[in-house]
């Protein structure tokens, strides 16, 4: 009990008495503790955080109707995205398309979830607004351009349960709905051929529920997982089949491998390099303290105790360094990920332990070299100076 | 007796020195490969993403006016509706042909299948061989751009192979309904041909090109009727990312652009420029960015160089200070030599400028291997993550010398300072 109580009053006041010293030791420990735990923590988040920027390129799993008799109901759909996590669902919007009039003219106009549409489909640009209240819609560019229609026009969309008759008949079988125009769809794509309308006025338009076409879906999980979810949610809901789309999916796994890669590769060089530079100034503090061990050896102490005690110095240094290094780690992860992402970052609670642990190795393994060659020589030659 | 004195200090402690060298080396080997890494990061990611296939569409100005309105039968050629094929090497020629990657066109034609139900045959390249008016050669086509397809029959159409203009690829739906695979034939017709084919491959897209036939586009300008011409031209294309500039000259046209503008602008990669370059040489044409790829490639690369830059600034910190620390160390541990020279008489001036030197030598000895070992970083980060190598920045070589410069001077003066108002008598005293 004596014995340890000296032995801690030993490093404790060696510590405090060459200060500087050891405040430039347990700089260089904490330095490179903050880029241990820093950059750990980023490699760990970057396959989520880019995940989720990935996510721009919108839905990577639609579902379509499967070849047997069951219907594509909106109810079989929810079930279907009941059985995703929660957390990974970036967007889900379901798709009813019918052929409807405007200006005496065919085209198709698509029902789904505007709110749902504009999550899977981040890349949209719309010249106006979102639909906000019922009777309006969106209306892609060539569509537009082609009808000579802009933001703030309204127009009579005319749905026709049998386009045949109808034509035939007149206006008997057809039903109209008022609707404001009130944004523009660009993409670049084909959606700039249809009009976009909410669920709720599609069902007013065609007076009846229906049932859906496509569902497109934005998830936020790797290759493998999607793959699953695909075929778990064909086999859950017979109503439906989950098909990949593989041009998102394979494209967004290569990029994602390598970005991933360069991140470990960045991580691994720096944090090498960063632990020779702790151990090479741990080693210049201690061969500095030649002298004070030959003066102990001098004064009887066997080696075993000089070592320990240096060991112990070393390992306390290790432990507060790397406790602050695991700190200010964190917070240059989190400085990182909330400027690049705009998101926080998720905190890898073991990281904490294994970078003090980490340290204290450096911190130990660097002292304990030339420690070992000072009590090796003669206490005599050490005194005098050679 | 300066020159005497720093020789000597090599020679009797090159232990110490060589440590200090070596981790000057490090930091500088860090801060080199970092740097190196980061101001190339872009351009390699952005040729990754060049994946996703094609961020930029060209079509006729008039197609959707023609199909919809007048309901043109397909096939009938009307100048306006169909792109010159003989158009299409224009396109590398633009301001910004360098940074077109790949580009393939595309023609459509309805076919009749042997058991009379109709499927759609698409022309395309696949490895178009191209000689460009510059003088340089070009692989392009749609293997390059489906990079997606798995080819679960076969193999892709080689069209370098003479035997290639009747050969076919077929989609993997497709091919299930006709029970057909890799080497059997196909009898096709149309209104405007009628020839039997071969099946070269069956490939997988998952999405609607699974029902389709892909042909040389030679095969289905025949079937089409339409010799010579093409429907739409997919391109790839590294693009800068958008700013206002480019967003505003998206929006309201090139024409509502300054002067200065205009030509900052014009001579940009933005999405949009190349989109108008493109629009120039081509005739009656309109290119419009494909802006699922087009908007996430420009968010990716800017969240990717954000990132590296960031990591580069971490490390760049760490090196510093892991130089800094061990001078500093390095220095305070000379204290009985600082007493002792001060003691018989050398001056404050004098001390300092032979531990300068001292160190400095060290520094730049350190810093020159640093600066190489550091290319092979960048190197081996290169060859490993993207299979080609980093390009080598010169902007790296004066940062890297000021930042181990300055980080040498910050670490060493403070603690010959601080070890310069210590008395002789009480440092050699050992106290």
């Amino acid at each position: 009990m004596n014995k340890r109580k000296f032995f801690l009053k030993m490093i404790t006041s060696s510590l405090m008495r060459r200060r500087s010293r050891m405040l430039v030791a347990l700089l260089a420990i904490a330095v490179g503790a903050t880029i241990l735990s820093g950059l750990v923590t980023i490699y760990y988040d970057v396959p989520r955080q880019m995940g989720a920027q990935f996510r721009n390129y919108g839905a990577n799993m639609i579902f379509v109707s499967s070849s047997g008799d069951a219907e594509f109901t909106p109810e079989a759909a929810e079930r279907a995205v009941a059985g995703i996590d929660a957390s990974e669902l970036v967007g889900y919007a379901p798709y009813r398309y019918e052929t409807v009039l405007i200006h005496e003219q065919p085209l198709v106009a698509a029902g789904t979830d505007l709110a749902g549409a504009k999550a899977t489909s981040p890349y949209w640009y719309i010249d106006g607004a979102w639909p906000a209240a019922d009777g309006e819609m969106l209306v892609g560019n060539e569509r537009a351009e082609l009808l000579g229609l802009s933001v703030g026009d309204t127009v009579t969309v005319i749905y026709s349960t049998e386009q045949d008759e109808a034509d035939e008949a007149g206006v008997t079988a057809e039903a109209s709905l008022d609707m404001k125009v009130c944004g523009i769809l660009e993409t670049g794509g084909s959606e700039e051929e249809y009009i976009y309308l909410s669920m709720e006025d599609m069902e007013r338009l065609t007076g009846n529920e229906g049932k859906l076409d496509l569902a497109e879906l934005s998830i936020s999980a790797p290759g493998e997982k999607l793959q699953s979810y695909a075929e778990r949610i064909s086999e859950a809901v017979p109503e439906i089949s989950a098909r990949l789309i593989k041009r998102v999916t394979e494209s967004e796994s290569t990029v994602l491998t390598k970005l991933q890669a360069l991140v470990l590769l960045v991580t691994i060089v720096v944090l090498l390099l960063t632990m020779i530079c702790v151990a090479t100034t741990m080693t210049a503090v201690v061969t500095e303290r030649r002298k004070e061990i030959g003066l102990r050896k001098a004064l009887g102490a066997s080696d075993r105790e000089i070592i320990g005690e240096f060991m112990g110095e070393g390992l306390l240094l290790g432990g507060i360094g790397g406790l602050i290094g695991a700190g200010l780690g964190f917070a240059f992860a989190q400085m990182v990920s909330v400027n690049v992402f705009s998101s926080s970052i998720s905190f890898q609670f073991w990281l904490i332990p294994v970078t003090i642990l980490v340290s204290v190795a450096v911190t130990g393994l660097a002292c304990l070299m030339p420690v070992r060659s000072a009590t090796e020589v003669d206490p005599a030659l050490v005194l005098k100076g050679e | 007796m300066f020159l005497r004195m720093i020789r000597g200090a090599f020679s009797r402690q090159i232990k110490k020195m060589l440590m200090i060298a070596l981790t000057i080396a490090l930091g500088a080997s860090l801060a080199t490969a970092m740097l190196n890494v980061m101001l190339d990061v872009g351009d390699k990611v952005n040729q990754e993403l060049k994946t996703y296939g094609a961020n930029i569409i060209v079509v006729p100005k008039s197609t959707s006016v023609l199909n919809n309105l007048y309901e043109v039968e397909d096939g009938s050629a009307t100048a306006g509706s169909y792109l010159k094929e003989s158009e299409l090497g224009k396109i590398k020629t633009i301001f910004w042909a360098f940074n077109i990657v790949d580009y393939a066109p595309f023609i459509e034609a309805q076919v009749t299948l042997p058991d009379g139900s109709g499927a759609v045959m698409t022309g395309s390249w696949f490895n178009h061989h191209m000689e460009l008016p510059t003088g340089e050669t070009l692989d392009t086509g749609i293997q390059n751009l489906r990079t997606w397809w798995d080819i679960t029959a076969g193999d892709w159409i080689n069209e370098q192979r003479d035997a290639s203009e009747n050969e076919i690829m077929v989609g993997e739906a497709l091919a299930k309904r006709l029970g057909i695979t890799a080497g059997d034939t196909l009898a096709l017709s149309s209104g405007h041909a009628d020839k039997t084919l071969s099946v070269v491959g069956v490939f997988s897209a998952g999405g609607d090109e699974d029902e389709e036939i892909f042909a040389p586009l030679g095969i289905a300008q025949e079937f089409a009727g339409a010799e010579g011409f093409c429907s739409s031209i997919e391109v790839s294309a590294l693009t800068t990312p958008d700013n206002e500039l480019a967003e505003k000259a998206a929006r309201l046209g090139p024409g509502s652009l300054s002067v200065s503008q205009y030509e900052t602008w014009y001579c940009t990669a933005y999405v949009s420029s190349i989109c108008f370059q493109i629009q120039e040489v081509i005739t009656d044409s309109v290119a419009s960015p494909v802006r699922q790829v087009a908007e996430s490639e420009g968010s990716i690369l800017e969240k990717t160089e954000l990132l590296m830059v960031l990591i580069t600034i971490l490390s760049l910190i760490g090196s510093a200070l892991g130089i800094t620390n061990l001078v500093t160390a390095s220095v305070m541990e000379r204290s009985n030599e600082i007493g002792l020279l001060k003691a018989i008489g050398a001056t404050d001036g004098r001390i300092s400028a032979l531990i300068l030197s001292e160190i400095m030598i060290t520094g730049i000895v350190g810093a020159v291997i640093g600066y190489f070992a550091g290319i092979g970083f960048a190197q081996i980060i290169g060859r490993t993550v993207f299979q080609s190598s980093i390009e080598m920045k010169l902007l790296v070589i004066p940062v890297v010398a000021v930042l181990v410069l300055a980080v040498t001077l910050a670490g060493s003066i403070p603690a010959i300072r601080m070890l310069l108002r210590l008395r002789p008598a009480e440092v050699l005293h050992g106290r």
